[in-house]
């Protein structure tokens, strides 16, 4: 099974913190990595750095900040192909976030395909552009039957055409935020607790990983997805050296 | 045979096998909902064929062998049906074969059907699923309540548990929970993690007292039921032992905790003839041989203390010294303001009244405990043992609006006449923790 693993913060971390994870960070990267459960992973920018887009009557709102106004945010994620959510905790639990901040792990949908531009992203390769990740926020207004079938179907061709101009790395929806499960260790102890990190009532749906020229670019794409038409979608750069 | 005497042999049927034969389908075919389905038909089943064949010499293997049936005629009709038999046939046969010769092994006899019980408990107990849920699922799953049931003795509306029970099942399925009994590293804390699950659903039941909560009531004999399951299952295992031992200790003084009109009985005042002798001498064998291991945890820690109850003849003749010491045990394995709170009643009733007020005066400032109705209440005890009958009443008093039922609230305005009337008389309420 695939699943994302999105690293979560509760602010800055403390600087002997930052340090163990400076340091822990490439050890679990290249374990995971030789052991074959991680396919990718890449971290975020700070959360200044992301716009939130809403399109209401047809204008596109685009606010700064993350999704969600707490000061908890997502830092990073990986994807990985565990055996079953035992091993997902597993490997998790031995990422050195979830030792002082915590680690959510969320089922893909069955079909998550990684291409070539998904290859190379995982391997930092820069001939790509600037890659932009794009949540897909849902914050909890269900919308009709016919409109959720609308946006499935606009949804699909919003990617084919992504994919048909070179611009999409990746891109798959989360399974539902009831099948979420959040690690955190303590004193050597792995806690699990059922749900999302963030426990506001918008929450993640799925991510989109996108390769074009600039911030007003990505904001553009986000822009005609439509989710954005009634949810939101928070625009993140990658973070870079 | 009398219909009354095939109902009886169904019901007894029912509680043996219903976890075994639901346990056996989850882990042929993977899915929950058909393998409660199938066994609920394989019971109505046998309800219509008992009273005119008789029942069969052994129940549960009729039962599993209707219920298999029943799940392969499903399999092989509908979509669904197809799709699911395939994925049954992946995982239980290497050869992935679906051909109908291969079918019947799918629900063959041959491998080991306890194994199955434990992978369900496990499962159901899985610490990534919500608590409420584990609990709900655990119910219906392996103790074969009804939705309807559950909600009921949780006091919930049925579409809720409905909806819970759905979801949980959703999560295993869409998370990728496994169905296993969890490898050698993880099993102490899932263990743990399962018999935290037993004793919630016991301790709805205990705190359940009276006449009309008698369906909530029946949680603790059903906990019980999985409990005994489950040290049958793992006869090794310490703590499987503790928590039986404690959940049978506690049961055992049912009769005598509640009065005739539903009022709370203190330990000290219960009518220890009233115990149930039986449970007492099981627990107590429970415990000792779980001691013999010399791998002390909570649950035998706990079920220690519930035996210097059990033990004591009289309630003047308890061993307050040393179940203190037990407590300060239980603090260090389990550090909870609830423990110390306890501990300073053992203290005090030990014979230092000053020390245990002085644990409790320490504890007033922890924000955990700050609606807990039971530290006011232990203060106010104390201080009347003590002869201060003012302050004992004005605790009393703090006391009362915290007060969860209304069984606890008369308790504590009888007690709050009495000091008022200047009463002297001991009293050890907390004890009954």
């Amino acid at each position: 099974m695939k699943y994302l693993l999105f690293i979560c913060a509760d602010g800055l971390p403390a600087p002997e913190d930052l340090a163990v994870l400076q340091r822990e960070c490439p050890r679990w990267v290249e374990e995971m990595d030789g052991r074959g459960v991680r396919l990718l992973g890449r971290e975020l920018d700070l959360p200044e750095t992301a716009a939130t887009v809403r399109v209401r009557d047809g204008e596109t709102l685009v606010t700064d900040g993350p999704f969600a106004e707490t000061k908890e945010f997502m830092a990073g994620f990986d994807v990985l192909e565990c055996a079953d959510l035992d091993e997902a905790i597993e490997v998790a639990a031995k990422h050195p976030s979830s030792w002082f901040d915590a680690i959510e792990i969320r089922p893909f949908m069955d079909g998550l395909r990684l291409g070539e531009a998904a290859q190379a992203f995982a391997h930092g390769d820069d001939s790509l552009g600037s890659v932009y990740c794009l949540m897909i926020c849902l914050d909890g207004i269900p919308a009709s039957p016919e409109e959720e079938e609308a946006i499935t179907r606009e949804s699909k061709a919003w990617g084919q055409d992504l994919e048909a101009r070179g611009l999409q790395v990746l891109g798959h929806p989360l399974q539902h935020k009831s099948t979420a499960t959040t690690v955190r260790v303590r004193n050597g102890e792995t806690l699990l607790s059922d749900g999302p990190f963030i426990e506001t009532k918008e929450f993640i749906a799925g991510i989109d990983v996108v390769s074009c020229a600039d911030r007003q670019e990505a904001i553009e794409l986000a822009a005609a997805h439509p989710i954005a038409r009634y949810h939101a979608i928070e625009v993140r750069p990658f973070w870079s050296e | 045979m009398t219909r009354p005497a095939v109902q009886r042999a169904v019901d007894a049927a029912f509680r043996e096998e219903w976890g075994r034969i639901v346990a056996a389908l989850i882990r042929r075919t993977g899915d929950w909902d058909l393998a409660e389905e199938c066994a609920q038909e394989a019971f109505t089943e046998a309800l219509r064929r008992w009273p005119v064949d008789g029942v069969p010499h052994s129940p549960g293997a009729w039962l599993t062998t209707v219920a298999g049936n029943r799940a392969i005629d499903r399999l092989r009709r509908g979509t669904r049906g197809a799709e699911l038999l395939e994925r049954a046939g992946r995982e239980a046969l290497p050869q992935s074969d679906t051909d109908e010769d291969a079918m019947p092994e799918l629900f063959d006899e041959t491998d080991e059907i306890e194994d199955d019980r434990l992978r369900l408990i496990f499962t159901c107990c899985h610490p990534a699923l919500p608590l409420e849920g584990r609990v709900a699922l655990t119910l219906r799953s392996l103790a074969g309540l009804t939705t309807a049931e559950i909600a009921r003795a949780f006091l919930v509306p049925e579409a809720t548990m409905a909806k819970r029970l759905t979801r949980t099942k959703a999560k295993i399925a869409a998370a990728g929970i496994p169905y296993r009994v969890p490898p050698a590293h993880l099993l102490p804390e899932r263990t743990a993690g399962v018999l935290a699950v037993l004793y919630l659903m016991f301790n709805e039941g205990h705190s359940a007292s009276s006449g009309t909560e008698l369906i909530r009531a029946g949680l603790c004999d059903e906990a019980i039921r999985l409990g005994r399951a489950l040290h049958q299952l793992m006869p090794d295992e310490p703590e499987a032992m503790g928590a039986l031992a404690l959940m049978l200790l506690h049961h055992s003084r049912r009769n005598a905790r509640v009065g005739g009109d539903g009022e709370l009985i203190t330990l000290e005042e219960q009518d220890r003839g009233r115990w149930d002798k039986v449970e007492i001498d099981e627990g107590l064998q429970l415990l000792e041989s779980a001691l013999r291991r010399r791998q002390v945890g909570p649950y035998q820690l706990q079920a220690a203390i519930a035996a210097c109850h059990a033990r004591a003849g009289s309630a003047a003749e308890t061993d307050w010294r040393e179940i203190a010491g037990l407590y300060a045990l239980l603090e260090v394995q389990m550090p909870s303001p609830v423990v110390r709170l306890n501990w300073a009643v053992a203290v005090a009733m030990a014979g230092e009244i000053e020390a245990g007020l002085a644990i409790v005066d320490e504890l007033s400032g922890d924000a955990r405990l700050e609606r807990y109705y039971l530290l006011e209440a232990t203060r106010a005890d104390l201080l009347r043992r003590q002869g201060d009958q003012a302050a004992a009443a004005a605790a009393y008093e703090h006391a009362l609006p915290l007060a969860p039922s209304e069984v606890e609230r008369r308790y504590l305005l009888s007690r709050l006449q009495e000091v008022g009337r200047s009463s002297f008389a001991l009293d050890t309420s907390r004890a009954d923790a």
